[in-house]
């Protein structure tokens, strides 16, 4: 008993040293975060929803914001944009957005030779499944470092874009 | 006999442990291995995370099992706890405190990914280096894990066992 009570005596002081020296490095870190979780409200279609700004932005220096379904399918039909798929290959061979290409976040660095051969200037929208998921945002990070300067990504993704109707290809089509 | 021969020169094989399991010396240099190479390993784990705390809290906040107002504080204490944790195993200084800390994480990390993996989700795990995309959810992390687990264990008992012939 004797040997549990001090155990746990010292475990608590790690977990307490650890602590102390997690926040003060906050300070000194040139990306540090706070201890209050930050939230950032991110606009779908039909509503707004709360996630933590680390899921938008870990590193806290994304420039990309969010684009509805309504401006993403306007920048369809007016072929402005050039959507990217950042599912896995086998969720976006399943379905997709017409005539979006797939580029997985995961998989960024494979997809460089293509990406070095776009212009840095066209507006690239990033997708995912939607709201449950953050590769959307990951991607569009990626490509703002990789000098992008239209970058947006469609927080309501796929399912939002079924949803409405809107033109898909895939093999389930 | 050419492989008898290997081992009777320093080769490392399963045998070879199994030959030699009762020689104590031997299990003190499996020991210090075992110790060394956990704390080591941990506090590899822990370097990029208290770099980037942003990136591990949003790995965090992936597998969407703590609560939000915890995010934040988890992801500041978790990297150091585990560097800390770490370094007193590799220096062999609370080193069964350490080691039972780095227990209790690694079987919390575990829970959490078969949790994600039951619900159907897929991402990074935050394991090491948050970009490394090699590290997501999935039954390889799931074994890495458990195998870590062992050693942790197995530390715990020798440690344990030292500590009842301190007390004799």
């Amino acid at each position: 008993m004797q040997v549990v009570n001090k155990l746990t005596k010292e475990a608590g002081s790690l977990i307490m040293i650890a602590g102390i020296l997690g926040i003060l490095a906050q300070f000194i870190l040139p990306n540090g975060i706070s201890l209050r979780t930050e939230m950032t409200t991110l606009m779908t279609e039909s509503e707004a929803v709360a996630i933590p700004s680390v899921s938008v932005d870990p590193e806290g220096d994304l420039e990309a914001v969010n684009i509805t379904l309504k401006d993403a399918h306007k920048a369809y039909l007016d072929s402005t944009a050039l959507f990217l798929d950042a599912r896995d290959p086998e969720i976006y061979a399943k379905g997709h957005i017409a005539g979006a290409i797939n580029l997985p976040a995961g998989a960024f660095m494979d997809s460089l030779d293509y990406l070095e051969s776009l212009d840095r200037d066209r507006l690239v929208i990033s997708y995912c499944d939607g709201a449950e998921c953050n590769a959307s945002i990951d991607l569009a990070s990626n490509l703002e470092l990789m000098g992008f300067r239209q970058v947006r990504f469609f927080f309501g993704g796929w399912q939002e874009w079924i949803a409405a109707g809107y033109p898909t290809g895939g093999t389930s089509q | 006999m050419d492989r008898c021969r290997l081992s009777h020169r320093g080769n490392f094989s399963v045998t070879h442990i199994f030959q030699n399991w009762d020689n104590e010396k031997f299990k003190n240099v499996l020991y210090l291995i075992f110790r060394v190479g956990l704390g080591a390993l941990f506090v590899y784990a822990s370097l990029d995370k208290i770099w980037n705390p942003g990136q591990f809290a949003n790995s965090i906040a992936n597998y969407k099992l703590l609560p939000l107002p915890l995010l934040h504080l988890a992801a500041i204490i978790l990297p150091w706890l585990e560097i800390l944790c770490g370094m007193l195993l590799i220096f062999n200084y609370k080193a069964r405190t350490a080691n039972i800390l780095i227990g209790s994480m690694l079987i919390v990390f575990t829970l959490a990914i078969l949790i994600s993996m039951a619900r159907g989700l897929d991402f990074n795990c935050g394991c090491y280096a948050q970009d490394d995309t090699r590290s997501n959810i999935g039954l390889g992390k799931v074994l890495n894990n458990i195998q870590l687990i062992i050693v942790s264990v197995i530390l715990e008992l020798r440690f344990r066992r030292l500590q009842k012939a301190e007390q004799n």
